[in-house]
């Protein structure tokens, strides 16, 4: 494939005033405050990229802050992009992308609620996906104590197999 | 010797063959195929996997089950037949395995289901699931 400069990063850079790193050519990295992302997202998807392969949040504890990251894709162009942004963890809110990508970002948005409790402020359902009948605390949150969960929900203490978890 | 032997007419008017259903999580089948293959081949015994707990005696757990999955356990088991017989495969289903402590998969099978029968390993040898199958027939009264 012939090397090309797209000069999409110097776009991004100039239209949204945003951190663009480019890692080499079709991999692209960007940060951006959580406020421009779906003005940023919409200009994405009307420039060509169709895909939104991935949303995911890394739960940063000492910060106090989730990091969001999108990961879009282009057909045409084949590029790939990584979006970043950061929430307060204490309130974590965001607009959807749903309006944006459709059932592409649900099933994302669905995993992130259930999984971080991240609130995606448009999106019209979001159901348990994976798991039922949960009333603990958001499992993959670095501050759940999933450890000692275990040892109330699953384990006898009284039971003699099962007292070596307690030691 | 004679109570062996009715124990044995009572078997077989109950269970001839053993049909099996399959319930499996994770690398669950994926440990048993040698069973259905040729080398071990289990429909020599008349065992066949069917494709409805309607028409099967056997109930096969095996993999760790999560609180989603054993709902649906539930239902298969419910399904069936009686005299029904669960047999539960592998140390995932006895102690969760190496899911010991993961918060969405259970532990002990038992407290959720009843279980007839462990057989232990992580995979269970095939000539241990036959043992086990073997002595179904033994217990067939016990199951009523």
């Amino acid at each position: 494939m012939s090397k090309k400069d797209t000069g999409l990063p110097a776009e991004i850079k100039a239209k949204f005033k945003s951190d663009v790193r480019v890692q080499k050519e079709q991999r692209i990295w960007i940060s951006i405050e959580s406020n421009k992302l779906i003005e940023m997202c919409k200009w994405f998807k009307e420039r060509g990229f169709l895909h939104l392969s991935a949303i995911s949040v890394t739960d940063w504890l000492e910060k106090g802050v989730y990091e969001l990251t999108y990961h879009i894709w282009s057909y045409d162009e084949k590029i790939l992009i990584t979006i970043k942004t950061t929430i307060d963890r204490k309130k974590p809110v965001i607009l959807s992308v749903t309006p944006i990508w459709n059932e592409n970002a649900q099933i994302h948005e669905r995993e992130l609620h259930e999984l971080f409790g991240v609130k995606f402020e448009g999106n019209q359902d979001l159901s348990p996906l994976f798991l039922e009948n949960w009333e603990g605390h958001d499992p993959f949150r670095k501050d759940f104590n999933w450890r000692e969960y275990v040892r109330d929900e699953f384990y006898d203490k009284e039971n003699e197999r099962e007292r070596v978890y307690y030691d | 010797m004679v109570k062996r032997s009715e124990k044995a007419k009572t078997m077989r008017k109950l269970i001839k063959a053993i049909w099996i259903f399959n319930w499996f999580n994770s690398c669950g089948f994926a440990e048993l195929v040698p069973l259905v293959g040729s080398r071990w081949d289990m429909e020599r015994f008349g065992m066949i996997i069917v494709g409805t707990p309607r028409h099967a005696d056997v109930l096969f757990i095996a993999g760790y089950q999560t609180h989603k999955s054993l709902e649906r356990a539930k239902r298969v088991y419910e399904q069936m037949a009686e005299p029904r017989v669960v047999i539960a495969l592998g140390s995932c289903t006895m102690t969760g395995g190496m899911y010991w402590d993961s918060y969405n998969t259970i532990k002990r099978l038992e407290d959720y289901l009843p279980v007839t029968m462990y057989i232990p390993g992580c995979p269970p040898r095939p000539e241990a699931v036959f043992e086990a199958c073997e002595k179904i027939f033994e217990h067939v009264k016990e199951l009523e």
